[in-house]
């Protein structure tokens, strides 16, 4: 540009890639209405083929802007607001929704590709009303362009000329959790925008039969899975990058997340009971319209400055006046079709006792909506309060904790007793039948607790400070109520199962999750929340303290070091040591260290229990050049029974003295498992019928056979490639902190530059040992990968003792030499190949991968084998003669089975 | 309208209405009030009781006073806004960029001066004859200007005449 403005070709493609998309998405909404409503075909394919283009315009203006972070393209103002050119790559690629205008394009980006999924698997199925699904999606979509294209255009270039370098990236976001964390509920709220715009769907066309239900059932299991990754990843990164020793603060941001997550999870509960009964149609569109409305709340909460928050994306008046404006067509538009076809959402039935199945759902989902409500309230609480009288007033953890504990326990209990009653009603001998045992279960647990656990009925206040009851106690015993109910329904289910098919207890068991899957799935999915609630019970009893040491044990000449650093035996009450619970922690060192990003100061603290030396940890402060405070970097011995948990709180260079924070937080692993056990049975429920079909029927062809095995060849070296390469990564990971620093700030990046080719090849190949993500000596810029550089340089240029060069670097062979012995040489001084980027010979870094692919490969193979020979017997059976034992059971369960999946 | 149908609403109706009340009981209990030090000084602090305050003002050069007592680390300040003062003692960490001069939120209780008169005479202090209370400060918040975009909305408080 000739005025001096710079020009970014890929600012000018993006911004018009979006004004196109806007364009079509404008025409799909008038296109979609107006085909459903004149029930034009050609109309509404319109619309359905202008929403594909829509998602191909979007996703080019996505891959431009994440080109743009790649090549460091500062004329842009959001990747230089954003972005630097030090930054991993893999930090670039997070910055595009590091920042709202990104976020916002990212929102777009995942909802344009999930509706088309959604429209391409529904679009046959629901013809007569895809029109108005598609034009509520796209009038979502136009909302959020509109945002983009008027106010929040990532693709907007600097008026003056571009930077040369970048901002960077809070480094607080610099951390592998957040790679995943705020995607992951990006695409919980979006997955949420399809079940609304099938319920308006179905509500404008008038069809309102329980087909859109099972449409919409698998992508609010998506939004369900998703929110819930990201907020416990949320809590995860909050554990490990925040020093305060918790994981959830009830934080606004992460409040915002957690509310419309309440609802989905009713509504997966009360979808189920218009499937069965026909009933709560009403609620199940008031759920449906409510969880996106809620989305969008929260997406208004975290960006328009409503609220306060350490990771709110600040405050934007405008921004706010258009969320409220949406909102308000949202909740006018849904409450006015809600109300309009009222009629044709009457019950099939009624509630006929409340020890029925269909009343536990409903007092669940009063409960889920009641906590919806009342993080919402107590987040607003501040704002609510300044509105009315001026004043900032907020209230804290314990608030939230008082009432959502109690809240949270009576849902516990609802997974462990729902599955136990029946539809309908419950006699009194069922409910003594299907309760003995998961209480007489519970009533041990507690009885076995109190007696060896001193202090485990500690007092805890709910609702109010002047209500207190043993919480944790009862905690304990709701989550062995629970785990007693699903084993005993997982084991009765296996029963029958196996006198229906004659297979043996293992082959019963998969057959029956299988076959079954959103049932059995859903059960895995409790057992997975009753395992989190152990975890969430050992809060009662952490435990924290704050020790200053003036001196570390290396200033005291009468303690002896070991070879490798750290102290021998603990020393008798030395000054550099405190107790804590049942251990000692012995602070050994302060280290100072730097490279080009920041300065970092670590202290060698070991963990001593009676005299054995347990384990040493690093906790740091890192003081990143770009950002202007500190972050802590703490360290975290990880046990079943619990976590210790050191923080680097202050400290003084010249004198050595340290703060430190230590918790020790009781079965706080416990929360991280039940939410892997839990994330397990949401993949059982999104398993599609395909899929089981497919794992079940053998190919008639050897084509066939052959695709499968190929294909189930090429997802075993998919997964092991991936698994492969974090246990290969890991490695690097068991370096000291500080190690792969250098001592000043400057340039290690461009010092010992290769000379020639083949030591540029052997630095590529070589991976750096400072814990970085697998760089390569050649890309990483710590002072490690420097002196490595410095190394093969030398190596490969080593001459001998006449002065002739080792290597032969003019001839193919003599480069080759070259390059396979400086590899040769660094496989043997750090002891394998995990420093390769490529390992050779030694497989041994596979084992654990080929393990958990064999055990994979096993479940498939044995879990088609089960369910085949399971269909077979029972067709068998059925041919030879009624199944004849426990029918009354095996009648129940198939009533309870039948149109479940 | 059937006479049981009323005594449903009617019940429906207590309940809500009881439950509300139980609510804001419990919030009211557990709220959490901000000030700045002038506002927290021109109120009444003895109403104050046990409820949690973060109290926000700048650090009075010189008067950070700390000391290590059984490898804990003890301290005290004075707080200003304008001419008004409170004088904070703390336990345990303190942010990095706290120092002279830095803007501080303490969060803690109000209580009479004397109840933390032992504290002040380990780290030999006397506590201002005019202050009658005092703030036991259990989380010491620093201020950061920062560039980064989470740190707007606070920046933005800041910038509020009414927290001026």
């Amino acid at each position: 540009m000739t005025d001096g403005t710079p020009f970014s070709p890929i600012a000018l493609v993006g911004t018009i890639a979006l004004l196109l998309a806007y364009l079509v998405a404008a025409w799909c909404v008038a296109a979609g209405i107006a085909g459903n409503a004149r029930k034009s075909r050609k109309l509404v394919q319109s619309s359905v083929y202008g929403l594909y283009g829509f998602c191909a315009l979007v996703a080019l203006a996505s891959a431009l802007m994440i080109y743009a972070f790649v090549t460091h393209d500062f004329a842009i103002k959001y990747v230089a607001h954003t972005s630097d050119v030090s930054m991993p790559t893999a930090y670039k690629i997070t910055a595009f929704w590091g920042g709202l205008d990104g976020s916002l394009l990212f929102w777009v980006l995942v909802l344009a590709l999930f509706s088309t999924v959604a429209i391409v698997a529904n679009v046959r199925r629901h013809r007569d009303m895809i029109g108005y699904v598609v034009a509520t999606i796209m009038i979502v979509q136009v909302f959020f362009l509109s945002l983009l294209i008027f106010t929040k255009n990532p693709f907007a270039t600097s008026i003056t000329s571009a930077p040369i370098d970048g901002q960077g990236l809070n480094p607080l976001l610099q951390n592998y959790w957040m790679v995943i964390h705020p995607p992951s509920l990006y695409i919980g709220f979006v997955a949420a925008t399809i079940p609304f715009a099938f319920g308006i769907g179905a509500l404008a066309s008038g069809r309102l039969d329980d087909l859109w239900i099972g449409s919409v059932r698998v992508w609010m299991l998506i939004c369900f899975g998703f929110l819930s990754l990201g907020l416990i990843l949320g809590g995860r990164w909050a554990y490990e990058e925040l020093g305060w020793g918790g994981y959830w603060a009830w934080d606004p941001v992460e409040n915002a997340g957690l509310i419309p997550w309440f609802t989905a999870t009713a509504f997966l509960h009360s979808a189920i009971i218009q499937e069965q009964r026909g009933m709560m149609k009403r609620w199940n569109l008031a759920l449906v319209c409510l969880t996106f409305f809620l989305t969008i709340f929260g997406t208004f909460m975290t960006r328009s400055g409503a609220v306060q928050s350490v990771h709110a994306f600040g405050e934007d008046n405008v921004l706010a006046l258009q969320f409220i404006v949406f909102m308000a067509v949202i909740a006018i538009v849904s409450v006015g079709l809600i109300v309009f076809r009222s009629n044709k959402l009457s019950s099939k039935s009624e509630f006929d006792s409340f020890y029925s199945r269909e009343f536990a759902f409903l007092l669940n989902n009063w409960i889920l909506l009641g906590c919806a409500f009342f993080v919402l309230f107590a987040t607003m609480f501040p704002t609510i309060s300044e509105a009315l009288d001026g004043s900032r007033v907020s209230v804290g953890i314990p608030f939230f904790n008082k009432w959502m504990v109690p809240f949270g326990l009576v849902l516990l209990f609802l997974a462990g007793a729902a599955p136990l009653l029946a539809w309908r009603k419950t006699t009194r001998e069922r409910l003594w039948q299907q309760f003995l045992f998961p209480t007489v279960f519970a009533a041990v647990v507690v009885v076995a607790i109190v007696a060896l656990v001193p202090g485990a009925t500690s007092m805890t206040a709910i609702f109010s400070d002047d209500i207190k009851l043993p919480v944790s106690i009862i905690n304990f015993g709701i989550c062995a109520f629970c785990f007693g109910s699903i084993a005993q329904e997982y084991v009765r289910g296996m029963l029958v199962r196996r006198r229906q098919t004659g297979s043996d207890p293992f082959t019963s068991m998969v057959g029956l999750v299988l076959s079954k899957r959103r049932k059995y799935g859903g059960y895995i999915v409790h057992l997975g929340v009753a395992i989190m609630f152990v975890g969430f019970a050992g809060k009662a009893y952490d435990r924290m303290v704050d020790r200053t040491i003036e001196a570390p044990a290396i200033t005291d000449k009468s303690i002896a070091f070991d070879a490798d650093g750290t102290v021998a035996a603990l020393p008798p009450a030395s000054k550099s040591s405190f107790a804590f619970g049942s251990y000692v922690f012995l602070y050994e060192r302060l280290i100072s260290t730097s490279d080009d990003h920041k300065d970092a100061v670590t202290a060698q603290v070991s963990i001593w229990k009676g005299s054995e030396n347990i384990g040493v940890v690093y906790p740091a402060k890192w003081d990143y050049h770009r950002g202007e405070e500190a972050t802590t970097e703490v360290a975290i011995r990880v046990r079943a029974s619990e976590d210790v948990y050191v923080v680097l709180t202050g400290y003084d260079l010249d004198s050595q003295l340290a703060n430190f924070r230590v918790f020790i937080n009781p079965l706080i692993a416990w929360v991280w498992i039940g939410f892997l056990i839990m994330a397990l049975g949401t993949l059982v429920c999104l398993i599609p019928q395909s899929v089981v079909d497919r794992v079940t029927t053998r190919p008639k062809s050897r084509v066939g056979r052959a695709a499968d095995v190929g294909i189930l060849a090429l997802v075993i070296f998919g997964l092991t490639a991936a698994i492969a390469s974090q246990a290969h990564a890991q490695g690097a990971e068991h370096v000291k902190p500080g190690g792969g620093m250098g001592d000043d700030g400057i340039g290690w990046a461009a010092k010992n530059r290769p000379t020639h080719d083949t030591a540029e090849k052997a630095m590529k190949e070589l991976l750096c040992v400072c814990g970085c993500p697998r760089e390569s000596i050649y890309d990483c810029k710590c002072k490690t990968a420097s002196d490595l550089r410095a190394q093969v340089q030398a190596f490969i240029d080593q001459r001998d003792a006449t002065g002739k060069p080792m290597f032969d670097l003019t001839t193919a062979d003599g480069r080759k030499k070259a390059y396979d012995a400086v590899l040769a040489d660094f496989v043997s001084v750090y002891g394998g190949e995990q420093v390769l980027a490529t390992p050779r010979s030694k497989f041994s870094w596979l084992f654990p991968s080929l393990a958990v692919m064999g055990g994979l490969s096993l479940i498939f193979v044995v879990g088609r084998r089960m369910v085949g020979r399971g269909k077979a017997t029972q067709k068998e059976q059925a041919e030879k003669k009624p199944a004849t034992e426990d029918e009354a059971y095996a009648d129940k369960l198939d009533d309870e089975l039948a149109g479940v999946d | 309208m059937q006479n049981s149908t009323i005594v449903k609403l009617a019940l429906t109706g207590a309940v809500a209405v009881a439950g509300i009340a139980f609510f804001a009981r419990s919030a009211s209990t557990s709220t959490q009030h901000y000030k700045m030090v002038d506002q927290l000084v021109a109120s009444d602090m003895s109403k104050l009781g046990d409820s949690q305050m973060k109290v926000h003002g700048w650090v009075v050069a010189g008067t950070i006073k700390e000391k290590i007592v059984n490898q804990e680390t003890i301290r005290t300040f004075v707080l200003h806004k304008e001419d008004k003062k409170i004088r904070v003692f703390s336990k345990g960490p303190k942010p990095d960029t706290f120092k002279d001069q830095s803007e501080v939120v303490a969060t803690g209780t109000i209580v009479p001066a004397s109840t933390m008169a032992v504290m002040a005479d380990s780290l030999g202090v006397r506590i201002e004859s005019d202050m009658q209370y005092v703030v036991d400060a259990t989380e010491l918040m620093a201020k950061c200007p920062s560039k980064y975009e989470g740190a707007q909305a606070n920046k933005k408080l800041d910038e509020d005449p009414k927290f001026k």
